[in-house]
């Protein structure tokens, strides 16, 4: 089912659910001028809503309640790709300009840095996760992952399995850690320990596995950019399902799996967000009401699920309470 | 003009030309590492994210064949966008404002040398 939303500001649209799925509200908020195109989103508990305006090296914080947008400079020749909230309450980022990990104190705005190793070169860094243990764990899409404990300020960095390619990673509620490879077409599971990546092949070749999220029973979601697919690991089983999302040529860039284990995707030739429910295996879908929103990452909290529409200079919320 | 300073200027112009040339394609290589996750320049690698940039110099905007090009690049292309090193130039410097919409997330490549170095590279790699 194909519903435009009429965003523009400040609330809009209460969409009529699919069967058996909340309805949902949409809410748009324009950034400002030298802090837009947010490539990825990350919002706390406190519901405080951060976000990397990547073009000008900078991390946005959005008051939703306000819609006040500040800014903090994360220094010359920032572009952040990556950011979540820290288990510290704190935003950390994949500040691939700097090719540093990144953390700045939510009420102070102090900005501190962990570089990498000057050895390893360029890395483009893209996405971060957080273990169960406090570390951070992070992709480089020149064809790394790596690890800092911000306790101790130990950083390793491990040569990628295949190359190039390292993109999307997360961590399964049973604390495990996965990575995509959009290159490499492939997820990867990442021993804690020892730092060691798994190969995992998706049923379909050259699917260009490119985000991963988990639902609350540890399996594990992948958007497929080549393919158009939404697929699923089972770990349990050592098992794939795999689905094709809506449209003639789909691509799926973002993937996201809220606290109902519905999974949200963005899909960019339809300039959509899309939903899917498990339980019913439907799909629908909810257009941009912009050109090129460019989903590239999606994000959220109990009842929210936000993705930053980096072509459109604004983030937007779907309110599913 | 005297014969020397002829020679003087003659010199000076070739110097300008090889330094307006750039001719550091080995810093250009390092710099094309901030393209190197979604672009190859070796022929037949042809499944990353973005175009494989090999002889991209002259080819005309998102016409690379088997590529599935963004809607804003296919049309900037059809509107007579041909990649030379000016126009290369001028998309690096800003790509989301040379080509509103471009699929392309890499952040403006602000330094010049970096982009002279890079579209160096890129026009060696092409031969």
């Amino acid at each position: 089912m194909r519903r435009a939303i009429q965003a523009l500001g400040v609330v809009l649209l209460v969409l009529l659910p699919a069967v058996g799925q909340p309805q949902v509200s949409v809410q748009a908020y324009d950034l400002p001028r030298g802090g837009g195109h947010p490539h990825d989103v990350a919002v706390g508990a406190d519901g405080i809503v951060w976000y990397t305006a990547q073009r000008d090296g900078k991390l946005g914080r959005l008051d939703p309640a306000s819609g006040k947008v500040d800014l903090v400079p994360l220094g010359r020749g920032a572009a952040p790709h990556g950011v979540v909230v820290g288990p510290d309450g704190a935003p950390w980022v994949t500040e691939g300009g700097t090719n540093s990990i990144v953390r700045v104190d939510p009420r102070t705005r102090e900005v501190k840095s962990w570089p990498l190793p000057e050895a390893r070169g360029y890395v483009n860094l893209n996405t971060l996760t957080f273990d169960q243990r406090g570390r951070v764990w992070f992709t480089g899409q020149n064809g790394v992952y790596g690890r800092l404990d911000p306790g101790t300020g130990e950083m390793k960095v491990w040569d990628a399995p295949r190359g190039r390619g390292p993109y999307g990673i997360a961590t399964t509620p049973d604390g495990a850690v996965y990575y995509a490879s959009l290159a490499g077409s492939h997820i990867a599971r990442l021993d804690l320990d020892t730092g060691a990546a798994t190969v995992i092949e998706p049923p379909t070749k050259g699917q260009g596995a490119r985000r991963v999220w988990s639902d609350s029973r540890g399996r594990v979601w992948v958007s497929e950019w080549n393919s158009g697919n939404v697929s699923r690991y089972d770990p349990r089983a050592n098992d794939w399902k795999t689905w094709k999302l809506p449209g003639d040529a789909p691509r799926a860039y973002a993937v996201y799996v809220d606290d109902q284990d519905t999974v949200w995707l963005s899909e960019w030739s339809a300039n959509a967000m899309v939903r899917f429910d498990p339980r019913t295996e439907k799909f629908e879908t909810f257009p941009s009401d912009r050109r090129g929103a460019n989903v590239r990452q999606i994000l959220g909290r109990p009842g929210e699920v936000w993705a930053p529409e980096s072509g459109a200079d604004r983030l937007v919320v779907y309110r599913t309470k | 003009m005297s014969a020397p300073a002829a020679a003087l200027t003659a010199a000076a112009g070739l110097l300008a030309v090889v330094l307006a040339a750039g001719a550091d394609p080995a810093r250009g290589e390092r710099v094309f590492q901030r393209c190197f996750a979604c672009h190859s320049v070796v022929a037949g690698e042809d499944t990353l994210a973005g175009p494989n940039l090999r002889a991209v110099l002259g080819r005309r905007a998102g016409t690379l064949p088997g590529f599935r090009f963004s809607p804003a690049m296919a049309g900037a292309g059809a509107r007579g966008l041909v990649w030379t090193r000016t126009t290369l130039d001028a998309y690096l410097a800003d790509p989301q404002a040379y080509v509103p919409g471009t699929e392309m997330a890499m952040p403006p490549l602000t330094e010049g040398d970096d982009r002279r170095d890079v579209i160096d590279y890129l026009e060696l790699a092409g031969r």
